[in-house]
């Protein structure tokens, strides 16, 4: 499968061009990931990476491979199937107004969490809106709501580094 | 619960609190809900369908896709006859929307053909909200990429109180409003959206940033570009839809509205 080049999204255009690679793919929601949400099993929901997953008894498409011994690994590399808590962190994006990178925590091959390592602008009024301008997974960034707000209208500059720092994380997990 | 779905809200004593956020439509799409006497995991099914609901309509609608049926209706490859319900109601939608601004939303005149990107958006969260009503949570917030629909308040006895951007300076607020419903904003930013002047077929817009609130999104949003295109001058067909106000920056920096918009107190 190959990847979405991550690229700026500079215009509505190019957001779409990046997200629209994962929304073609029907029921992987690339963030449905909550824990105790239902869905599909881990294996055939957020993956992209088009994985056989062939049963070690063999499905018909394995036939055709190697029965040495030493190949096993070519399967195996191909079918690392989610499990467990994996982080990755995604590119550092800088903007104009600030820099932004998210460490994204994946559980079982669901999105458990998006955290800023580094989110700072310019100045420290631009980082206080900059909390709510953002899609508003964190939880702290909802609770330190000096300017009283709950969502911002109006796109932001913030929210497509959001998207970049994102989608490299993801593509790090291979989600 | 762990992590980053079960947290209480803030200032909100017990009551659940769920976010997610989806990525569809070429956007972020964020939710926040307040599941107040619901039972938490009737919240995730609804949330878990409310996302179904986006994604349908990504996958009927999208101009990116070349398969999905709105882009086979544009290629005339299909008839309108044989279009999903959907895209009947949602073409229905943008003729009314159309109508009532004065023709500055008209879908039709896009240069690439009919486009009802403008509108699917705001109708799309219309109804991923609904899922989220209908399972009988207290309250609940979603944001289509800045375009934001709700109902209830965070805690009893508020508003949603959503700042919109100032259009200059991301990191900004304009002002701040109480939703009525539904709080769509179209800018004109520095690198932003290139509006269409259906009467001129020109990429052209009249002011620098437009808002509309109302009880339903997907009107908000139309009447949003509509007023954007038009300007202040706009301000008067909003006027007259019950339920809808407007709020006008101009590219100079004046500022307008009609006289009952909510700003927050």
């Amino acid at each position: 499968m190959k990847r979405a080049p991550i690229v700026l999204a500079a215009t509505a255009a190019g957001l779409a061009a990046v997200l629209g690679f994962h929304t073609e793919q029907p029921g992987s929601s690339l963030l449905s990931g909550l824990p105790g949400s239902r869905g599909a099993p881990p294996g055939g929901t957020t993956s992209t990476t088009t994985t056989p997953t062939t049963t070690p008894s063999g499905s018909s498409g394995a036939t055709s491979t190697t029965t040495a011994p030493g190949s096993s690994g070519s399967t195996s590399t191909s079918t690392t199937t989610p499990s467990g808590v994996r982080t990755a962190v995604g590119a550092d994006v800088q903007y104009r107004y600030g820099e932004l990178e998210l460490k994204v925590t994946a559980t079982g091959g669901k999105i458990t969490s998006v955290q800023p390592v580094i989110d700072t602008a310019y100045d420290a009024r631009s980082y206080q809106v900059n909390a709510y301008a953002e899609p508003q997974l964190n939880s702290q960034a909802l609770q330190a709501q000096s300017a009283n707000i709950n969502g911002v209208s109006g796109a932001t500059f913030t929210s497509q580094a959001y998207v970049q720092s994102l989608q490299a994380a993801l593509d790090k997990l291979g989600i | 619960m762990t992590s980053t779905s079960g947290e209480a809200g803030p200032g909100t004593g017990t009551e659940g609190a769920l976010r997610r956020i989806h990525a569809v439509m070429g956007t972020i799409v964020s939710f926040d809900v307040r599941v107040g006497e619901a039972a938490l995991d009737k919240a995730h099914v609804a949330l878990s369908r409310a996302c179904a609901q986006l994604d349908r309509a990504d996958a009927v609608f999208s101009t990116w896709k070349p398969n999905s049926p709105m882009s086979l209706l544009r290629r005339n490859e299909i008839s309108i006859d044989n279009v999903p319900a959907e895209i009947t109601e949602v073409l229905g939608l943008c003729g009314l929307a159309r109508d009532l601004s004065g023709g500055w939303f008209d879908p039709w005149t896009m240069p690439g053909g009919l486009d009802p990107t403008g509108l699917v958006k705001g109708w799309a969260a219309d109804r991923a909200l609904n899922e989220l009503r209908v399972a009988g949570v207290r309250a609940a917030m979603v944001s289509a990429g800045g375009d934001l629909a709700t109902f209830g308040g965070p805690e009893h006895g508020l508003c949603w109180r959503i700042g919109v951007r100032d259009p200059w300076a991301g990191d900004r607020l304009a002002c701040v409003v109480e939703s009525p419903g539904a709080v769509a904003t179209s800018g004109c930013y520095e690198r932003g959206e290139h509006v269409i002047d259906p009467y001129t077929g020109r990429a052209e817009t009249r002011c620098k940033s437009a808002t509309v609130t109302g009880p339903e999104l997907w009107l908000a949003d139309a009447l949003a570009t509509a007023l954007l295109v038009a300007g202040s001058e706009g301000l008067s067909f909003i006027e007259e839809q019950d339920g809808y106000e407007g709020y006008v920056i101009e590219k100079g920096g004046a500022v307008s509205a009609t006289a009952s918009f909510p700003f927050a107190p």
